[in-house]
């Protein structure tokens, strides 16, 4: 012991010599090492910390020299803690060091440290080639493909690394069961490639049977329609709008203006306004509806509901008339032939678009006479039932017999049926060679027809396209329509459905001469058999007498098929080339670079050889090349390259040789990272996910490192709707609520109102809230004491918040939760719930989460033999869980550690296991919130907790942010040479009010961030 | 018998749209089972007994229902007396089991036709109008359980390309055009072209492309690892290991069934007996039928696939028979179901049976055949194409399903209560001797008594 004593002296003076950066300081610490820490170790800590059992996991053994120590400063920052605290050795221990002997080895580890920080401050850490987590493959997939297929759900869970992240590389592995896993995703996001005319497209599902594609073509051309503005009340109402607009308070709006803010189109308003207003008419359709419109109220003290029922009301009466202005197309029919053969159908689908907009003079009565019903022509079917209603005279429909004025007003009713159609476009359509009455069941039959069980579609939109749509519209129109025709292949299945339908819904091919013409044959839509078929169908249609406009009829649908096929034909040739481009496209995007133009030609080249030597067809290379695309390391590892000029240039378009008055200087032996190295930790770190093209623009010109682009850039993403994904990410798992979604330890029997959905409403809430703090760039210390939160209606009646009926987003904020006893994170109920093991709260869990997660505390485990409470709360008998931990902390091996964080859970048992606000517990005694905390002081409750982290751990909690968001940041665990970017992170932030956007600010212009390390420069510093 | 052998621009255009189904092929790992079976390797099996032989199914659909005048069994084992239409079956009679008066009850009651097809092995409630949904078909459950084990998981053909229209009833004919679902809204594709489906069993096809994206990741590997640091080499290095890794099983999988070919060739017993199929259609449906029924053979001899669906013909068929002095087509045909017309058109589809039975029954397997191994499961959509009467399904099994199943017997399930007389009941009850472990399927929540 003397022996320790003496050599204690030597060392004190020793210590007196700044330990920063001399040169003879290494030599002094080692000493010190080998005369004082080593045997302070041998003395006092490795009885129990030793290599065999070691308590609480922990073995001192291996740390022989101080280059094992700075290895490990993890573990000797924990030592530190234990010293510092008195904790170590315990109390019960056999010998205790004297305070003089403590005091020289807790010198010797904070000197080590702060030189080791020094001396290595700003290294960029050592940052792997690394695969994507499981979230960022998905999300990456998300971005680059625009679906969400999310297939990591098969995969295996990551592991995460010691500070609970799961995005690092020395945590991030790759097995072949892995591997598998990939091939399986990539075969997956193969399976939705759709090949469209102009490059490649990825559907939310499967896309290999016919049907899938019809649905994924199909859904979005109605999409479209039901986005397009058609409804003729929202016209009438704006030209009313226009006419007022003075009283009003909008003198210079322009009618195309209050179109364009309304959601109208601007040449359609312009028709309607000019029928509305034109030259007042006394007869015919128009005169009542300007009289109407007119007559509507104008606005006064700004009332508009008036105004606005009345443009509803004149709506109806337009659509009222001109229900009794379609014209009845009739059927064609001919011997032998199923009347709802293809060939009539599509014909009487024509005639009826025709009419959209055209007046039949034919409908109007002459002096309130009846017209003559049209009598069915030759050929032409008459309807089943006859005359199903018989016509009535109809002052609306009645013009007067003079000529010249029938004349005027015939054209009146002429311009009424073109400016108001009677469709904009049809998506749904029964069997249309059916009465319409006939056939009401049949509805959701997009885009359909109208065949009896063929597969057959018709475009019917002119008059949206004429009249509503502009020309960026009508192209975007027509471009779906071209797409689902190539896509889906339309036509040369409804000529095959022909074949079969002729066959098996009738009789027509039933002769021999038509056994050439089979469904099966995939041939049956060449040239030559196409118009053999057309041939001897027609032949026999003549022979049996059809009459000779149902001919031409026919003709001209098997004339139109052909027209259709080889139209068809030309535009896949043609789109091979650009689905070509459209893969590399995707490639570049995947792998979140422009490519070579070595991996470009590379590329193409695979997709020939798949074709020429594996005899793949067009779409089924297409298809593997982006499989051998999504299987690169290119796309499965984040890498940065090293950069050696000459070296695949286009890879490095820029170089960091410029302006190094803007761009810090990087700490020695470190090398900055490319722009577009920069680029993917920048999204990779907001987004958990790829730069996107605005990101990768200002890495090609070479601005990114620009300290000023870097924030303007960081502060752009942040508003991104993407950055949602570092509250799930970076807050999911530093608060340890990422996997919230799949918690089952809630007793659904006990708590019926836990269902699925709350449970998905628990999770949303933290990420809701943790957005909004990044998005709105709120003080950090907002986490804890802020009065507001986000529910959705389930979350809002589990919290007895009245929830807004009239809410169109499912999701709302609620400025002051307070009342509720709720805002900020701590009372938030996926905590609440996830730290309660289902029938009883946990205050030991839920004080552990606080101390461990929140204010950054590290506490050894517990010791293997601990007793078990009762799982439920109503088992405890008299005691409360209070008391019955009080008796726990009565045992001194359990005391050191509980007393830290008991308290601060205590203060929670306001709220039951999911988070429920109540004033009893389920063992009916109440609850009692009050708690001593660890410093001797008391508080109650939430307020009391906020208090006592207010006065004194408002340090811990910043430092502890300071360093997950770092940690997560850099992808690795925090290593010594941190320390100082830390304690630059806590001025920043400080100086800032606190502002989370400084902090993100601080840590994306820090030198870590910036730099990797320089692979050329060997190192002395020990790779983990 | 003629083919396309040189395809038109029309036709060339169609196969170039067509996609391969690829769904965990060539990422299958486990040995194909064919290693140890004695008929083709020189290595004694394992133990004395052979076997454990592999189980395997099929099921064969046929639309439009039977002539009920003439589908019929009476009796049990040799004694059994066979109705006209089941002529074909008279020398299996006693592998085979007639199964009279099961049904779907979500197959009745919602009209003719889809509503009566889609969930024919799926037992599941079908969705009308633009949005598919129904349930997962008893052949891909099986695929999903026992597919790990071949090179294929399931193989799903079929006679009669898909239509995609709406039938009266608003359903798609969808429904009509699949019996093989792979999720609630999916169904599977359905190989038609007995070249391709050959190919996809015998060139390893699935193996083969992924071999081909293999060896382009590990140039990409090798590539990227020359432009990085040596301690990221180390971590590419990690991932150039799986790949290797991965593809060392393919490739063995890719060899042992070649070498299982060739030993069997040495000793005589050629693996392949079925040459190459011409490209494109047959132009005889006879022809399409019996590839397709060679094909099911030769996969499931060589362990290739051990779940096969055969779509004979759709619901609302469009093939027609000149050969049987037929004039019209099938659905139309089948509106006179007691015809003579069906009469014959049932047993052409019977002797489609017969003749992949036979030809299974002709390849042995231990001590017994592959039909000893095997269960071919026969039905179609509905008793009565007249009437369209779903409430009674026509059914055959054939083979022992490796002695699990008991053969040679005529079951009656009519009379005996709609809760006893499940379709699911049956397919859980193959589902489980084929090491399925659920208990409940469909709407059935017990496997089907007497099965």
């Amino acid at each position: 012991m003397s022996h320790v004593l003496t050599i204690l002296f030597v060392l004190l003076s020793v210590l007196a010599i700044p330990a920063s950066t001399s040169a003879a300081a290494p030599d002094a610490l080692d000493r010190s090492f080998d005369s004082a820490v080593r045997p302070f170790l041998n003395t006092y800590c490795l009885d129990c910390h030793g290599s065999v059992k070691p308590k609480a996991d922990f073995d001192l053994s291996p740390f022989t020299t101080v280059a094992s120590v700075i290895d490990d400063d993890t573990r000797w920052s924990m030592v530190l803690d234990q010293l510092e605290a008195g904790e170590m050795p315990p109390k019960k221990a056999r010998q205790h060091p004297t305070s003089r002997e403590s005091e020289t080895v807790i010198q010797w580890i904070r000197n080590l440290r702060q030189r080791e920080a020094a001396r290595h401050a700003g290294d960029p850490g050592p940052v792997l080639a690394r695969r994507l987590s499981n979230a960022e493959y998905d999300y990456t997939l998300l971005d680059i493909t625009g679906v969400d297929l999310h297939p990591t759900r098969e995969f295996p869970v990551d592991p995460a690394n010691r500070d609970g992240f799961d995005n690092s590389g020395e945590s991030l592995t790759v097995s072949p069961a892995l591997l598998k896993k990939y091939l399986q995703a990539a075969r997956q996001v193969a399976d939705c490639l759709v090949p469209t005319p102009d490059g490649i497209e990825f559907a939310p599902h499967s896309v290999l049977v016919d049907t899938d594609r019809d649905k994924y073509c199909v859904q979005r051309i109605v999409d479209f329609y039901r986005r397009q503005p058609t409804d003729l009340a929202a016209y009438f109402e704006a030209a009313w709008r226009y006419q007022h607009r003075r009283a009003l308070g909008d003198t210079r709006v322009s009618r195309a203006d209050l179109a364009r803010a309304r959601g109208l189109s601007p040449a359609y308003l312009e028709q309607t306004w000019a029928l509305l207003n034109g030259p007042a008419e006394t007869h015919g359709p128009i005169a009542p509806l300007q009289a109407r419109f007119r007559a509507l109220p104008a606005p006064s003290r700004g009332q508009t509901q008036l105004a606005h029922e009345g443009c509803i009301a004149l709506r109806d009466s337009v659509l009222a008339l001109r229900r009794k202005l379609v014209p009845l197309v009739p059927n064609l029919s001919a011997p032998e032939v199923n009347p709802g053969s293809q060939s009539f159908v599509l014909w009487k689908n024509r005639q009826m678009a025709a009419n959209r907009r055209r007046l039949d003079p034919g409908l109007l009565q002459i002096d309130g006479r009846i017209p003559e019903p049209t009598r069915p022509g030759e050929g032409i079917r008459a309807s089943k039932k006859k005359n199903p209603k018989p016509a009535a005279p109809d002052p609306d429909l009645t013009v007067p017999s003079d000529p010249a004025r029938r004349a005027a007003i015939e054209s009146d009713f002429a311009r009424f049926c073109s400016i108001f159609p009677d469709a904009f476009f049809i998506s749904e359509r029964a069997r249309v060679f059916l009465e319409p009455g006939e056939d009401k069941a049949n509805v959701r039959r997009l885009l359909s027809a109208g065949f009896h069980s063929m597969t057959g579609f018709f475009r019917d939109d002119a008059p949206l396209y004429d009249l509503i749509l502009d020309d960026t519209q009508r192209r975007e129109l027509d471009r779906l329509w071209t797409e689902f025709e190539l896509v889906a292949d339309i036509h040369q299945r409804m000529h095959t459905s022909f074949i079969w339908f002729e066959r098996a819904e009738g009789k027509y091919l039933m002769d021999a001469e038509f056994n050439f013409a089979r469904a099966e044959d995939r041939d049956c839509t060449s040239d030559t058999k196409v118009r053999r078929l057309a041939e001897v169908y027609l032949a026999k249609a003549r022979r049996l007498g059809t009459a000779e406009h149902v001919l031409a009829a026919m003709q001209d649908h098997f004339d139109r098929t052909l027209a259709n096929l080889r139209r068809i034909d030309r535009l896949r040739a043609e789109s091979e080339p650009r689905q070509r481009e459209g893969v590399l496209d995707f490639a570049r995007r995947a792998w979140r670079r422009p490519l070579s133009a070595a991996e470009r030609s590379s590329l193409i080249e695979f997709h020939q050889r798949l074709r020429d030597q594996d005899h793949l067809s067009h779409e089924d290379a297409l298809c593997d090349t982006v499989v051998s695309i999504l299987m690169s390391p290119h796309f499965l590892y984040r890498v940065d390259l090293v950069e050696v000029s000459g070296l695949h240039p286009n890879d490095q378009p820029v170089h960091h040789s410029a302006s190094p008055r803007t761009s810090p200087r990087p700490p020695t032996g470190t090398i900055p990272l490319s722009d577009l190295g920069l680029a993917q930790r920048l999204s990779y770190f907001l987004w958990a996910g790829p730069p996107d093209t605005a990101l990768v623009a200002r890495a090609i010109n070479g601005s990114l490192h620009r300290p000023d682009i870097l924030i303007a850039e960081t502060r752009r993403m942040l508003q991104d709707p993407r950055a949602r994904r570092l509250a799930i990410e970076f807050g999911g798992h530093w608060l340890d609520f990422r996997r919230f979604e799949e918690h089952t330890a809630v007793d659904r029997g006990r708590f019926p109102t836990f269902d699925d959905t709350l449970r998905q409403a628990m999770f949303e809430e933290p990420v809701h809230f943790l957005h909004d703090v990044f998005r709105s760039n709120r003080p950090v210390t907002d986490l804890l004491t802020a009065p507001d939160t986000f529910v959705n209606a389930p979350l809002a009646r589990h919290y007895g918040i009245p929830f807004p009926l009239d809410s169109r987003d499912p999701w709302v904020h609620v400025p002051d939760a307070r009342p509720y006893a709720r805002g900020g994170l701590l009372t938030m109920s996926a905590f609440l719930t996830a730290n309660s093991p289902g029938l009883r709260t946990s205050p030991v869990k839920r004080g552990y989460w606080i101390a461990r997660r929140v204010l950054g505390e590290r506490i050894p485990p517990p010791p293997a033999a601990v007793p078990e409470l009762p799982a439920d709360e109503a088992h405890l008998g008299e005691l409360t869980l209070r008391q019955t931990l009080e008796r726990h902390r009565a045992d001194p091996s359990c005391a050191s550690c509980h007393r830290r964080f008991d308290s601060l859970g205590l203060v929670f048992e306001g709220f039951g296991p999911v988070g429920e606000h109540r004033s009893r517990d389920l063992g009916d005694h109440p609850v009692d919130t009050h708690a001593t905390f660890p410093d001797g002081s008391t508080g109650n409750g939430i307020d009391g907790l906020r208090t006592y982290i207010a006065a004194r751990r408002q340090e811990d909690f910043l430092d502890n942010v300071c360093r997950k968001l770092l940690a997560y940041a850099l992808g690795r665990s925090l290593i010594l040479s941190d320390e100082p970017t830390i304690r630059s992170l806590r001025a920043r932030l400080a100086a800032h009010d606190q502002r989370i956007g400084s902090l993100v600010e601080g840590i994306v212009t820090s030198p870590q961030f910036l730099n990797r390390r320089d692979p050329a420069i060997p190192t002395n510093r020990h790779a983990p | 018998m003629s083919h396309d052998s040189t395809p038109s621009p029309a036709a060339r255009r169609l196969h170039l749209k067509r996609r391969t189904f690829l769904r965990g092929m060539g990422v299958t790992m486990a040995l194909p089972w064919l290693e140890s079976v004695p008929a083709f390797g020189d290595e004694p099996t394992r133990s004395s007994t052979p076997g454990p032989f592999p189980k395997r199914f099929a099921a064969l659909f046929w639309g439009n229902g039977v002539n009920s005048h003439h589908w019929w069994a009476k009796g049990q084992g040799k004694d059994m007396e066979l109705g006209r239409s089941l002529q074909p079956m008279e020398p299996l009679k006693t592998r085979m089991n007639f199964i009279d008066g099961l049904f779907n009850r979500s197959a009745v009651g919602v009209g003719i036709h889809p509503g009566q097809t889609g969930n024919l092995l799926s037992g599941a409630p079908l969705f009308k109008g633009a949005v598919l949904r129904g349930g997962i078909s008893m052949d891909q459950v099986l695929a999903n359980h026992i597919g790990q084990d071949s090179i294929q998981p399931s193989m799903v053909l079929g006679c009669e390309q898909p239509i995609t229209g709406y039938h009266e009833t608003n359903f798609s004919l969808a429904y009509s055009s699949h019996i093989s679902w792979q999720s609630a809204d999916s169904p599977v594709p359905m190989e038609v072209y007995p070249s391709l489906a050959f190919d996809s069993l015998f060139e390893n096809r699935g193996s083969h492309r992924t071999q081909s994206i293999l060896d382009r990741v590990k140039d990409d590997t090798a590539s990227l690892g020359r432009r990085v640091s040596s301690a990221d080499k180390a971590k590419l290095n990690e991932y150039l290991t799986s790949v290797r890794e991965v593809e060392k099983r393919v490739d063995r999988m890719r060899t042992d069934s070649t070498r299982a070919a060739s030993r069997a060739q040495e000793k005589g017993t050629p693996l392949f007996t079925l040459k190459r199929p011409d490209n494109g259609l047959p132009e005889d449906i006879r022809e399409h039928m019996r590839l397709m029924c060679d094909i099911t053979a030769l996969a499931f001899q060589s362990d290739k696939t051990r779940v096969v669906s055969l779509l004979l013909c759709r619901d609302l068929s469009g093939l027609f028979y000149p050969f049987l002095d037929v004039r019209l087509a099938h659905h139309i045909a089948s509106h006179n179901d007691l015809s003579d017309d069906f009469e014959r058109i049932t047993r052409f589809y019977c002797s489609q049976l017969a003749y992949l039975a036979t030809r299974l029954d002709s390849m042995k397997e231990g001590d017994g055949s592959v039909l000893d191994h095997s269960c071919l499961m026969f039905l179609s959509n509905m008793w009565s194409g007249n009437k369209h009467d779903s409430t009674r399904l026509p059914i055959l099994t054939v083979g022992g399903l490796g002695g699990s199943l008991a053969t040679g017997r005529t079951l009656n399930y009519l009379n005996q209560g709609d809760d006893h007389r499940k379709a699911c009941g049956l397919y859980l009850a193959l589902m489980q001797k084929m090491g399925v472990p659920l208990t409940r399927f469909g709407d059935a929540t017990a496997p089907l008594a007497q099965i």
